[in-house]
């Protein structure tokens, strides 16, 4: 375990919150239905009936101790790609993360527009995620920014991958998050590969953590499979983030149980015996049992906990799968607010 | 939001004042933020220097920092940090010092600035601006002088606009931070402090998607921004003393482009010439030539034009290079004047005789337009460069007038083949009389003499535009005439001396203002003596021997023409007038057509309009 692995700030290590039993509920009905939603989405892919998949399994425990530490009524989320635990923290439903992987007209998300895994919803305060990894980032820097100007007491959860840490971006947003102590944290979540390439091929430090000194703000690696380490941390960056303490970096380290995306061979750059290690850290099973130890979810209602998300994933893809593409021509809406692009002449 | 419904309502523009170009944006900048608590500036140097063009001056000490950001030097990050405080709501004006920078700047704004609407629906937006100072002039080099409008324009989702003189700066800039969409606003920096103008004091919005005609003209239409519009208006005013109206656009806005009022400038002119600073290949006067084309090709008498920069990798420091470089007046004026020149003849549509012989059958007009495209027939003129004349007529009987004919041969031609029809008119010129004294002393000035010849023309122009069918290339192949868009003009003029012939072809004689002709037709007074061959080029001919000599006389139709007109001496004569008798200054014009094409009554037509023309001479220009 690296909880507690401060480095640089200090104080996020020095006060571990704990965490109420029907948060940590909470937080695990989110993680499940994210990982069943994420095996109902890769086997689709498989079975050709949706183009794209990318699969969160391995990062739930990151995005769900984000949604108990922020505060859903007025937070922000600007998610990493595999934040889909996070999103529905954020409050996404299973059938509009479906439709929006099939890409139909009720995509809430995106309408069609991108491909799976691009969240964004104004409503749910989740900024749009978009291609270019992470320019979310500095999205979140800058909307923490405007909050605060605004007067409002948001927090802003930047969510990005152990990959996008290394890109010119997040130097540039969290030199200024640093300068002008925004409320807001950044969680790299360390899966140890950018697709194929190892961190040692990423980073000349192991602890992305140490990044945080250089920007005057705090900064922890924590085990990002253990909920309540991740929480822990969490917790005390948001609190200092709307205390007007400034911003935190907190490395959560995981890992990713599929490969990239669904277009990706993870068996050319992983030893399968490496994954196979990383999933007896899975997340999900270390919860459980968690909750069973302390008395918060018994054996038949854990069962009747994973059925009744089981019926909601089965029924969301079937009711998403069921729903109609965008009409084509809708593609010219969006471009313009107050014009309709005009179809090429040919 | 509580700071959005602080935004008081805008007072409004009453007065006038004069600014430079960064005056009005700094007001701009400064109006907008005290109306609304949601904008804020942020960019490198923003705050206490007040921007290195001082845009930003004083603005952070009356806004605070919060709302006039000095930013570390990061051009992604200025414009992501923009991007994120446009979706919460704010309306961030970012300034990226030099457009050189911009490109460090391109991933947030083109992947997710213009993309951001599109990409969510609507659900986010990002209404912000990007300043930025553009183009060269300044010794900067390659990277302080770039343009980069042609990369920004390609971008769909981002406005483009470019203020090129100081009330569009405000009013375009208003209207960019307004706007609900991303815009970028290129500031040329030559233009910061060179360029001064009246700007409307407090709201002032201007339009986006509008672009002005800043000068009107008849013969060209010039479409530039930034320094070189300037420089385009000073080519423009150098081609107006001699004679040649030149049409200024400013499109204002580049995304989205005011089609229609490029378009209505190319089909009234019907030339385009496009000058940009920016590099030529793939720039922004591709994307108009291809506008012209694909909208108006049938109404381009010419070649569409570029003035650009050339395809240099970068622009240099050095001042004699850069100043080889970047368009000015004059390399514009002389792509200008040789533009005005050119004619295409516009051959696409096919006029049939009126009432003529043997109409030729679908087949042969379309071989026959075919064949028009690849000829080269480009209209003549004093000083102009010649195009290779058209071939003689492939079945050997007919020969067409060409340059190098033997003019007795050719008389003997006209004679012999082509039947003739001639109409005579008397014109009462006390209008026109009335005009020219007039204008006898301003065009004095000017070095210019009093003549009738040029209301001549402007009266066959007129009659040409009532009556095209007299305007024509007789073609013997096709048994048919074709009608041309052009008016080329063949004119016959007393030479200075009184006693000699002077000949010139004037190209689009229909589009040339009384003064312009008036400069043609004295320099062809003055023209060395020339042999008539350069009257090949002309669509329709005027003779004007007249002011010394007959009463009338018959001209001939040049082969392959299909009309000409001839004036007899202007005299002072007895017209019959309200039951009495008048003495006014008269001319007898005189029409010849060829009636194969045409009828005596077009003869009479094309008279009877320049005779109206003539007699009801209001005085149609300056």
């Amino acid at each position: 375990m690296m909880r507690g692995q401060a480095c640089g700030g200090g104080d996020i290590a020095d006060h571990p919150p704990a965490i109420e039993s029907a948060q940590l509920l909470r937080a695990y009905r989110w993680m499940l239905l994210a990982r069943q939603l994420d095996e109902t989405m890769w086997a689709l892919r498989r079975q050709g009936k949706g183009h794209f998949a990318v699969s969160c399994a391995g990062h739930e425990a990151v995005g769900a101790a984000a949604g108990l530490a922020v505060d859903l009524a007025t937070d922000v989320l600007a998610p990493h790609y595999r934040d889909l635990a996070a999103c529905l923290a954020w409050g996404l439903t299973a059938r509009e993360v479906v439709a929006h992987y099939f890409g139909r007209a009720a995509d809430p998300c995106t309408g069609g527009r991108q491909p799976y895994a691009h969240w964004g919803s104004r409503e749910r305060r989740i900024i749009s995620q978009e291609g270019p990894q992470p320019n979310v980032v500095t999205h979140a820097a800058g909307l923490a920014y405007a909050a605060r100007l605004l007067g409002e007491q948001t927090v802003v959860w930047s969510a990005f991958g152990d990959g996008g840490a290394q890109k010119g971006e997040v130097h540039e947003a969290m030199n200024f998050a640093g300068i002008h102590r925004l409320p807001i944290v950044f969680c790299v979540e360390n899966n140890l590969y950018t697709q194929s390439v190892p961190l040692s091929k990423e980073s000349a430090v192991v602890d992305l953590s140490l990044r945080a000194q250089g920007y005057g703000m705090p900064g922890i690696s924590v085990d990002g499979m253990d909920l309540e380490a991740v929480y822990a941390a969490a917790a005390v960056a948001v609190e200092r983030a709307r205390a007007g303490q400034g911003p935190s970096l907190i490395e959560a380290r995981t890992y990713r149980f599929r490969p990239n995306t669904s277009n990706d061979d993870d068996t050319r750059y992983r030893d399968p015996d490496e994954v196979d290690r990383w999933r007896e850290r899975d997340p999900l099973p270390l919860t459980r049992s968690r909750l069973l130890e302390r008395g918060v979810l018994s054996e038949p209602d854990a069962e009747r906990m994973a059925t009744e998300i089981g019926q909601e994933v089965a029924d969301a893809a079937t009711w998403a799968e069921a729903e109609s593409d965008a009409e084509p021509e809708s593609a010219l809406l969006h471009t313009w607010a107050d014009r309709r692009v005009r179809a090429a002449a040919e | 939001m509580t700071i959005a419904e602080r935004a008081s309502a805008p007072a409004e523009a009453e007065t006038d004042h004069t600014l430079t170009l960064i005056e009005a944006v700094r007001e701009a900048l400064d109006e907008e933020m005290a109306r609304d608590a949601r904008v804020v500036v942020l960019g490198e140097d923003v705050g206490k220097l007040g921007g290195v063009f001082r845009a930003t001056d004083g603005l952070q000490a009356r806004y605070g920092e919060a709302r006039v950001i000095d930013t570390p030097m990061m051009e992604l990050g200025i414009a992501g940090l923009a991007v994120g405080m446009a979706m919460k709501g704010l309306r961030p004006v970012a300034e990226i010092q030099f457009a050189d920078f911009m490109h460090a700047a391109a991933d947030h704004i083109i992947s997710d600035a213009a993309r951001m609407r599109f990409r969510t629906q609507g659900d986010w937006t990002c209404p912000l601006v990007v300043r930025t100072a553009y183009g060269g002039g300044f010794r900067g080099g390659p990277y302080h002088s770039q343009s980069v409008e042609a990369y920004y324009s390609h971008v769909p989702g981002l406005k483009v606009v470019v203020p090129s003189f100081p009330a569009d700066a405000k009013g375009l800039l208003l209207a960019a931070i307004r706007d609900p969409d991303p815009v970028l606003v290129l500031e040329h920096k030559r233009t910061y402090r060179a360029i001064r103008g009246a700007v409307p004091e407090g709201e002032h919005v201007a339009t986006i998607g509008q672009a002005r005609i800043v000068r009107a003209g008849r013969q060209l239409t010039v479409v530039a921004w930034g320094w070189v519009l300037h420089e385009s208006l000073a080519a423009a005013e150098q081609l107006a003393e001699e004679g040649i109206e030149v049409e200024v656009v400013d499109p204002r806005t580049l995304v989205p482009l005011d089609e229609a009022t490029i378009l209505a400038s190319i089909r009234k002119t019907g030339r385009l010439c496009v000058v940009h600073e920016d590099t030529r290949t793939m720039g922004f006067g591709a994307e108009l030539a291809a506008l012209a084309a694909e909208s108006a090709l049938d109404d381009l008498r010419a070649p569409i034009r570029r003035v650009t920069m050339p395809d240099v990798a970068g622009i240099p420091a050095s001042g004699p290079m850069e100043d080889y470089l970047i368009p000015d007046r004059d390399r514009i004026a002389r792509a200008l004047r040789e533009l005005a020149q050119v004619d295409r003849a516009a051959a696409r549509s096919i006029g049939m005789p009126t009432r003529g012989d043997g109409a030729p059958n679908a087949p042969q007009i379309a071989e026959q337009s075919a064949q028009d495209q690849a000829l080269p027939h480009r209209a003549g003129s004093v000083g102009a460069v010649r195009e290779p004349p058209l071939p003689r007529g492939a079945d050997g009987r007919e020969a067409r007038f060409v340059r190098g004919a033997n003019w007795s041969d050719l008389m003997v031609a006209s004679a012999t083949t082509v039947p003739q029809a001639t109409s005579v008119v008397e014109v009462d010129l006390s209008k026109v009389a009335a005009r020219i004294d007039d204008s006898r002393a301003a065009w004095a000035e000017r070095g210019i003499g009093a003549d009738y010849t040029p209301f001549l023309v402007r009266a066959l122009a007129a009659a040409v535009a009532r009556a095209p069918q007299v305007n024509a290339i007789w073609d013997a192949e096709a048994r048919g005439a074709r009608r041309y868009h052009a008016l080329h003009l063949g004119l016959s003029v007393l030479a200075a001396d009184g006693e000699s012939a002077r000949h010139a072809v004037l190209p689009d004689a229909d589009t040339r203002n009384l003064f312009g002709l008036a400069i043609v037709v004295q320099a062809t007074r003055e023209a060395g003596a020339q042999a008539p061959d350069c009257l090949a080029d002309a669509t329709i001919s005027l003779t004007d021997y007249g002011p010394d000599s007959a009463l009338f006389a018959v001209p001939l139709v040049l082969p392959g023409q299909v009309a000409a007109v001839r004036a007899g001496a202007v005299a002072e004569r007895l017209l019959a007038r309200d039951r009495g008798f008048a003495l006014a200054p008269t001319v007898h014009l005189s029409a010849t057509v060829d009636h194969r094409a045409l009828d005596g009554m077009d003869a009479g037509v094309l008279l009877g309009e320049m005779k109206r023309f003539l007699e009801e001479y209001g005085g149609d220009e300056a």
